[in-house]
């Protein structure tokens, strides 16, 4: 708590430090981290009715591209907003056919999801295509920082989101929905009803994470926001940084993006190699992450 | 009627490759109970050595069959008992969580030795075709087609007719019983588990014949499977045939039949996939 307190802190005033000439590069970074940590929040939020989600990806995608399209007409902040409904609402439709099956059955239609997402932007009119989108930059480019602070902001709101969440009610009936999801029927915990809801929110919160994506990048393209990266950066991160928390993930954001910053630069395609390495490594040796490393044995979450 | 004719023949050809890499999944899902994201690889790693072998020696693909086979037989062995064996009391999550590191993994070491280009095995025989009353079939699917037949002829008696493939069954049905039978259920999931791969990987070496070898090949084939055994019946080993034919004839369907048929082929798995689901779910509820 107190943590994700300092790291917001240290967020909004990292632009007023003295950094230097690599003050541009760092502030870049800093702002694609914030926005990877927010899906990645988003994603545990899921995570914590023990579903497997692998359209993160696709909802970020779909925010980028909703509020890159909306935005000339309907000005900055509506058009994010727009960006995590039509996020939102998707996942309504995907979660209505599959959330009330088995846990892996899910997974897999959230994966074939994004592939035909993909597909679908490719193919659909108003979209550019294969040849993508140029995107105009927040506030119209009025102010320089605006894209920084909204990330920012989109990270405070996921981390505060998440915080809220396992500080309710809603926290026990996901939780006792992942550990079975029986008794917690039998306990009269709306399962099907829970999850959706976790669902709905974690898409939303991926979606405006993605529309912002979209003004920093100033454009689009299917490979690039549709890509299997996105989803495994929004899945490795919590579960490297421990999962079910909201300091994990945070955590987990800030190593792992700069880790990747710095492959990126180093090995170029072929760098998300180290994130099927962590992923595998951390579910063998340290399956409770980071996080775990700092706490006492038996104070665990719920 | 002949357009026709040509699309379904186009269709159940294709249902070879797709019967073969869906029953090796079908195994690793029904008798070892994992949901394994990185069957596709196997398929991929099936590709490679058959392209290898054909640059490095000008060995015929279709005679490498048996070699990659075993090898990723070893290679499935291997990552059973190194990755799967110690998370099979795990919760499903980490399981599905692991197998997908995997995949990304062995997909992004392919692309860091290989690069992304896609290399074809170019055989004498790659463009010949038989001509038959206006038909023409493609040797290659054609030879593939046959020989899927085989394997999964092979596949079948062994399962159906055999002490040890009873014993496979048996622990496809029931996680405890078989082991206080005396069946040595670790064993089987060894032995499920190199099929498995095994089977992928020899549909991967059909696959650099017939479209490429490349290191996202697999990965279509792994939601493709997936699709494939979610309309079976996750682990149901019998329906995996006639489900691939499904699959594959709708594709065909798709690909001839819809203006700018081509993209949109890459969506009729995931429309099987949630028809299937929605049904489900409306039934179960």
């Amino acid at each position: 708590m107190i943590l994700v307190g300092l790291l917001l802190l240290v967020a909004l005033v990292l632009p007023g430090l003295p950094l230097g000439e690599w003050r541009a590069f760092l502030l870049d970074t800093a702002q694609f981290a914030f926005l990877i940590s927010a899906l990645a929040l988003a994603w545990d939020l899921l995570a914590r009715t023990g579903q497997l989600s692998l359209a993160h990806g696709a909802f970020f995608g779909l925010g980028a591209y909703a509020a890159a399209l909306t935005a000339p007409a309907l000005g900055t902040l509506p058009a994010l907003l727009v960006g995590g409904v039509v996020a939102g609402a998707s996942s309504l439709f995907l979660g209505l056919a599959t959330l009330r099956l088995h846990g892996m059955y899910f997974a897999i239609a959230t994966l074939a999801f994004s592939e035909v997402m993909r597909t679908l932007v490719l193919k659909a009119p108003f979209t550019g295509g294969a040849i993508g989108l140029p995107v105009q930059p927040a506030f119209g480019g009025a102010f320089p920082l605006g894209g920084y602070y909204l990330a920012v902001g989109v990270l405070a709101l996921a981390a505060g989101t998440s915080l809220l969440v396992s500080r309710s009610r809603l926290h026990y009936a996901m939780a006792a929905t992942r550990q079975g999801e029986a008794v917690a029927r039998v306990l009269g915990v709306p399962v099907v009803r829970v999850k959706l809801l976790a669902f709905m929110i974690s898409a939303f919160l991926a979606g405006l994470a993605g529309g912002v994506y979209a003004m920093k990048t100033l454009f689009l393209s299917p490979y690039d926001a549709f890509g299997l990266g996105r989803a495994v950066e929004a899945l490795v991160i919590p579960i490297f940084g421990g999962l079910y928390t909201t300091t994990g993930p945070l955590l987990g954001g800030l190593i792992i993006v700069s880790l990747e910053t710095w492959l990126r630069l180093r090995i170029g395609e072929g760098y998300l190699v180290v994130y099927g390495v962590i992923l595998v490594l951390t579910i063998l040796f340290l399956p409770k992450g980071l996080v775990s490393l700092f706490r006492r044995k038996g104070v665990g979450h719920a | 009627m002949e357009l026709l004719l040509q699309t379904i023949i186009n269709g159940i050809l294709a249902a070879g490759i797709y019967a073969l890499v869906a029953s090796g999944l079908a195994l690793a899902v029904g008798v070892v109970g994992i949901v394994n994201f990185a069957h596709g690889e196997f398929t991929m790693i099936g590709a490679f050595i058959a392209y290898l072998l054909f640059v490095s020696t000008g060995l015929d693909p279709f005679l490498s069959l048996g070699l990659a086979a075993l090898v990723l037989f070893m290679v499935g062995a291997i990552t059973y008992l190194g990755l799967i064996r110690p998370v099979l009391a795990a919760p499903e999550l980490n399981q599905m969580l692991l197998t997908f590191g995997l995949s990304v993994a062995l997909q992004n070491i392919a692309l860091l030795v290989f690069g992304a280009d896609t290399r074809v095995v170019s055989t004498s025989y790659q463009g010949a075709t038989l001509a038959l009353g206006g038909l023409s079939f493609g040797v290659p699917p054609l030879l593939a087609f046959a020989l899927s037949v085989v394997i999964l002829g092979a596949l079948y008696g062994f399962l159906d007719r055999t002490r040890l493939g009873l014993a496979v069954r048996a622990v496809a049905q029931n996680r405890l019983a078989p082991g206080l039978l005396g069946i040595e259920t670790q064993r089987v999931y060894l032995l499920a588990f190199g099929l498995s791969a095994a089977l992928a990987g020899v549909a991967g070496v059909m696959l650099s014949v017939m479209l490429y070898a490349s290191p996202t090949v697999g990965f279509a084939y792994t939601l493709k499977a997936f699709a494939i055994i979610v309309m079976a019946g996750l682990g149901n080993l019998r329906g995996v045939v006639p489900a691939a034919i499904t699959l594959a004839m709708a594709e065909a369907l798709v690909s001839t039949y819809v203006p700018g048929g081509g993209g949109w082929v890459e969506a009729v798995f995931f429309l099987v996939i949630f028809v299937t689901l929605t049904w489900r779910s409306w039934r179960a509820a």
